[in-house]
């Protein structure tokens, strides 16, 4: 990135081809929505650019990277008031790497459905961290540093936002 | 390790972020305690769901679409103006202004530095002119005093303060009309010839350009009896081409008892104001270095 930063506008090629599915998954994860988180994907490379001078080379790319992510979706968000957390169901389904039975892929797929509505219905900020912790696989330290808090505070927060999915998990479940 | 805490720690379990230490006392809390082991088993439950959930793949088209955007950048970087320090320097070099309206803007920069300077230095200086007032107010006050004492010491009986009042002339810038008429009637009736002599000498250079002192030396003429003063006030007229002098110059040649001296001055006087051609003195201009003359004073010049 610093090379970037340095003029060389080319180097984001290589940072593309390392991150955007990440990028992706997390964005996703998020909203929902496979169309618009591509398209989100695209703003944050865009704002990479543009801003790559804000980035100083103290931290980390990635923290930069999902900082920049964060306020595009934030933007996004304000924008798109009503627009709320979308469950494709059906395209869930296709995307399951098949259980040992017709009957266990079809219970996977009826709980993953499950998991995905009461995920979406958490608060954005209870859903931010674990899908940074789940589905992003970071490390409390790293989540910290992204949300510029620290370890402690990211340790309470899932641990409330795993109360809270199972909460509502359960509720849809039943 | 009691349950609250090994409930809180559960995610940190699953996601493997414990210590060796405190994944001991977990395992060990977790043991004994069923409720936790079922707590356990509902929140690993929900944690494999969450990693079974798939995250697509971006479309294909994706990287396509950032190529294009990359590409579109960096035309508009090319092209966009760059604000820092080092790129507007740059743009200023490349304007290549011409030259005659670079020197025209130096100049016009020049002359308001200048016009601010004046303006400061102006702003300042009217505190002084303040000052300079208040000087100049005293310094008419001083000259006021110096008249006054000049006035009531040209009256002392003593010669030597009379002489010390008529020196104060020469540091009056503009004496009035009292100081002048006291200076001619001192120069006619005082009765010391060195006072009369001071008299004449402060009173010439104000002859040059007041008419009442000139048309004073006039008339002066017919009052002097010293030689000393008459011979100055001949030389006087001739230094200042005063024609009007000639009658009463003649007048003073039909006196009787005329020194000799005297006479032939006042001729040479009457002869160079007639021709108009300006002749040098030949008194000594410093006429009271001739205190040791020979010609007393007479008494009865004082009644005049």
């Amino acid at each position: 990135m610093l090379r970037v930063k340095a003029g060389d506008v080319d180097r984001m090629g290589l940072l593309f081809e390392r991150y955007n599915r990440q990028l992706f998954g997390f964005l996703y994860h998020m909203l929902g929505r496979a169309d618009t988180s591509e398209d989100l994907v695209q703003n944050v490379f865009y704002r990479m650019l543009k801003y790559r001078h804000t980035f100083t080379g103290d931290g980390e790319f990635r923290a930069w990277m999902y900082h920049l992510a964060r306020n595009v979706l934030a933007d996004y968000i304000k924008k798109n008031r009503h627009a709320a957390h979308h469950t494709d169901v059906d395209n869930l389904a296709e995307h399951l790497s098949g259980g040992s039975s017709a009957d266990a892929a079809l219970e996977q797929a009826q709980e993953v459905a499950l998991l995905h509505q009461a995920l979406g219905r958490l608060s954005p900020e209870n859903r931010e961290v674990l899908v940074l912790s789940r589905f992003q696989e970071m490390k409390y330290a790293e989540i910290a540093r992204v949300l510029d808090t620290t370890e402690g505070a990211v340790k309470v927060r899932v641990h409330r936002a795993m109360n809270e999915l199972k909460a509502t998990y359960l509720r849809i479940e039943n | 390790m009691n349950c609250e805490r090994t409930q809180e720690q559960l995610v940190d379990y699953l996601s493997s972020q414990l210590t060796d230490t405190e994944q001991a006392a977990l395992t060990a809390h977790l043991a004994t305690c069923a409720e936790c082991r079922e707590e356990l088993q509902t929140t690993q439950r929900l944690w494999q769901i969450m990693g079974a959930v798939p995250t697509p793949e971006p479309s294909p088209s994706l990287r396509p679409e950032f190529y294009a955007m990359l590409a579109t950048f960096k035309k508009e970087v090319k092209n966009a103006p760059d604000y820092s320090l080092k790129g507007l320097w740059q743009r200023w070099l490349s304007l290549q202004i011409p030259l005659p309206v670079l020197r025209l803007a130096y100049s016009l920069c020049l002359i308001g530095v200048g016009l601010l300077g004046g303006y400061w230095l102006n702003n300042k200086g009217q505190e002084k002119a303040a000052d300079q007032q208040q000087i100049t107010a005293l310094a008419a006050e001083v000259g006021e005093m110096r008249q006054v004492l000049l006035l009531s010491l040209i009256d002392n009986p003593s010669a030597t303060e009379r002489l010390r009042a008529v020196s104060y002339t020469k540091e009056l810038d503009d004496p009035n009309s009292r100081v002048v008429n006291a200076l001619l009637s001192t120069l006619n009736n005082d009765s010391n010839v060195n006072v009369r002599l001071a008299t004449l000498e402060a009173l010439t250079p104000l002859a040059q350009d007041d008419a009442t002192v000139r048309l004073g030396l006039v008339h002066s003429l017919a009052k002097q009896r010293s030689p000393l003063v008459q011979s100055a006030l001949a030389d006087v007229m001739v230094q200042l081409q005063e024609h009007r002098s000639v009658q009463p110059l003649r007048r003073l040649l039909k006196q009787p008892n005329l020194d000799e001296s005297v006479k032939s001055k006042i001729q040479e006087s009457i002869q160079t104001l007639s021709t108009g051609r300006p002749a040098a003195p030949s008194t000594p201009s410093r006429h009271d270095q001739t205190i040791s003359s020979p010609q007393p004073v007479r008494p009865g010049t004082i009644a005049v």
